[in-house]
């Protein structure tokens, strides 16, 4: 080999080495790296704690425009022209106006409820071209991976200590983790997405086994899928056990930053077009860990227990906990599936449901929207639901496609923006007893609500699963 | 952060094992604002000391008179298990204890307390019990702890040493938080984001103070 190819492989860096190495200030004695944040999104959970802190400390922001503070968690889908005093229950009401206090105190950029592109975080900011590649993002929710899906190192923070040290800092302590990439090679069959590529992955790992570790996401599958697919991808990271997912930026990203408000724009444009063609992981780059899936055996799935692992492809059915050679494994699908009130060897397709659930970070965004819109065309839904876009503009682009009509005339519900049924935050939860088929990224026991029970799937499944009540392969639902 | 270096101050026994943070600072408080004279030290542990009619536990040693104003909490195995919530650590603070001594604590908690100049010592189960004993035969007496010995001296005089991470130890001694620390990298940052600035004019790095 010549010395230069051994240069080369000595040097070929990945993706998530070269924008985490990019940002180290320091490194302390005992390993951890001092990282600067480009950007920090904010969201109301939780984060009153840090301001409180701040304020009796008599701490300010040090840089006030890279926030971005969005009110998504526990603002109510319904109703939001009453403002924040039509918010009826009172702790609800007084966490909003907290965040818009503490954003107004503090300096920071707020998305509040009346805002025109309110939204979710996660789907907000890649819209407006916030997010970009190379970034170091932070923000105090655990699926802030989800903007690595832009090329972006985007890493979870704590709601009170660590979101404190990035507002009055503008950086973040953080132990750099091992790399693991996982190569999805091929194409993916009719009614098959990106969030079934995702739970199949999260089955591979277990919820636990990608912890310490920083995700990239490669190969043919991904290289061919939509920015909204993508973004689902490295949403879900977290349910793995990894804080951080990236996909490496290509001619998709950059085509979709290039009608991005927020995005760089002329001369910028064109030295950042040039610094983000640098960042993919160089040929050579050794990861930690490999992992590797192929497109063609990725189905349709559905979770049957209570923790996003707990999935199989539709055609199966609910598993024996006793199938399960690792005796903690056997333990927690046995209690799973009596929280779930599941019996093994059911069919999946024979599980009933009693409501759905279409939005979330994981899968609200347009095309998202029009996956589930495109089943419900022209038939009714068998059981109640709702549908909350990711974003006001998601909304607003739904609405100008006549989305909203395709769901209103199912029978399902058009909602504003928010994280809404997700987690319930909001108040707005699925009863307890009730079986819920939802696009969301957490099916824990208690999510939705207490003793409610969450079967996660893609956005057209749960269309499908509406029309059907019950758990549906969307493969072969016959037209209307 | 206020430094913490040798503190004499009156105990008060918690002998309940596996106090969680849920305990320590009840979900319904969690939505609530802390400010100078509305903190948490209301919400700090209040089921354990209030009955479902707000009347104080007589059973609970936190609401005798008889130990005055303590700043050790001497605890029971798992203190602080459960969720994460950073609130139970400003619950404790709030309530006005500088430190906890118990058998065994949770990690999280642990760091959580540390971050904001709580003191938590591990010592043996055995001298916990003797520890509850000796406060409780005189209510009010005072233990010693000094941090930069690593020692706890109990009301007879008997020293008992325990471990602390020495980085830990150090900025604790020196009143040093997360965002103290960072703030002696001051000079590095502001260089780092003038030089980013030059790399990458597009990013929204601002220039003013």
């Amino acid at each position: 080999m010549h010395m230069e190819g051994i240069d080369t492989m000595l040097s070929a860096r990945t993706l998530f080495e070269k924008v985490w190495g990019e940002h180290i200030i320091v490194t302390s004695p005992q390993g951890e790296d001092l990282l600067y944040v480009d950007f920090n999104y904010l969201n109301e959970g939780g984060s009153f704690l840090a301001f409180d802190q701040l304020r009796l400390e008599g701490r300010t922001s040090r840089r006030p425009e890279q926030h971005l503070a969005i009110t998504d968690h526990y603002l109510p889908t319904i109703n939001r022209a009453a403002g924040v005093e039509g918010i009826p229950n009172p702790e609800i009401r007084n966490v909003v106006a907290m965040m818009a206090g503490n954003a107004a105190d503090f300096g920071l950029p707020h998305l509040n409820m009346h805002h025109a592109k309110q939204g979710i975080a996660h789907v907000v900011g890649p819209e407006l071209g916030i997010s970009q590649p190379g970034m170091l993002i932070t923000c105090n929710d655990s699926h802030t991976a989800t903007h690595g899906a832009m090329g972006a190192c985007a890493i979870p923070v704590g709601a009170s200590n660590q979101l404190r040290h990035v507002v009055a800092t503008q950086t973040v302590w953080m132990k750099r983790p091992r790399t693991m990439r996982i190569t999805i090679d091929g194409a993916l069959g009719t009614g098959v997405t990106a969030k079934d590529v995702i739970l199949s992955i999260i089955r591979q790992t277990g919820i636990g086994g990608g912890a310490g570790y920083a995700f990239e996401y490669a190969g043919s599958t991904i290289r061919g899928m939509s920015m909204e697919g993508r973004l689902t991808i490295c949403n879900m990271s977290i349910e793995a056990g990894a804080r951080i997912g990236m996909i490496a930026p290509d001619d998709i990203t950059f085509a979709h930053l290039a009608q991005c408000e927020r995005a760089p724009k002329g001369e910028h444009w064109d030295r950042a077009l040039a610094y983000w063609r640098t960042l993919p992981t160089d040929p050579g780059a050794v990861f930690d860990r490999e992992l590797h899936l192929d497109a063609a055996t990725v189905a349709p799935m559905v979770t049957w227990g209570t923790s996003p692992e707990d999935c199989s492809p539709i055609d199966g059915v609910v598993p024996d906990p006793s199938s399960f050679d690792d005796h903690e494994r056997s333990r927690h699908v046995g209690r799973a599936l009596e929280y779930m009130q599941l019996i093994p060897a059911t069919p999946l397709s024979e599980i009933r449901i009693d409501r759905v659930f279409i939005g979330s970070c994981t899968n609200s965004r347009i095309e998202d929207l029009r996956a589930a819109a495109g089943v419900l065309r022209g038939r009714k839904v068998a059981v109640p639901g709702m549908v909350s876009a990711g974003s006001s503009e998601v909304k607003r682009q739904a609405e100008a496609e006549g989305l909203h009509r395709i769901f209103l005339e199912s029978g399902l519900e058009w909602r504003d923006s928010g994280c809404a049924m997700c987690n319930g935050s909001n108040g707005e939860i699925v009863g307890p007893g009730q079986r819920c088929a939802s696009t969301t990224n957490r099916n824990f026991e208690g999510r939705q609500g207490r003793n409610a029970m969450t079967h996660i799937m893609s956005p057209a499944m749960v269309a499908a699963a509406a029309i059907m009540g019950r758990l549906t392969d969307v493969r072969h639902l016959t037209s209307p | 952060m206020q430094p913490f270096t040798i503190l004499t101050a009156a105990a008060v026994p918690l002998p309940i094992a596996k106090i969680d943070t849920g305990m320590i600072l009840p979900g319904r408080y969690m939505r609530r604002h802390r400010r100078p004279g509305h903190d948490y030290s209301e919400a700090f542990l209040h089921d354990v000391r209030f009955d479902e009619n707000e009347q104080p536990r007589p059973e609970c040693a936190l609401n005798d008179a008889a130990y005055g104003t303590p700043q050790i909490l001497l605890t029971d195995a798992d203190f602080g298990c459960g969720s994460s919530r950073e609130g139970a650590a400003y619950a404790v603070m709030d309530y006005g204890f500088r430190a906890l001594i118990g058998p065994s604590f949770a990690e999280i908690f642990y760091g959580n307390c540390l971050q904001n100049g709580i003191l938590l010592v591990t010592l043996d189960e055995a001298v916990i019990h003797q520890l509850w004993a000796a406060v409780r035969a005189r209510p009010g007496s005072e233990i010693t702890i000094d941090l930069p010995n690593q020692l706890v001296i109990d009301p007879a005089g008997a020293r008992h040493s325990f471990d602390i991470n020495p980085l830990r130890k150090e900025r604790l001694i020196l009143g040093q938080d997360d965002i103290s620390v960072t703030e002696s990298h001051g000079a590095e940052i502001v260089a780092f984001e003038a030089k980013r600035r030059m790399a990458f004019p597009w990013l929204p790095i601002t220039s003013q103070a």
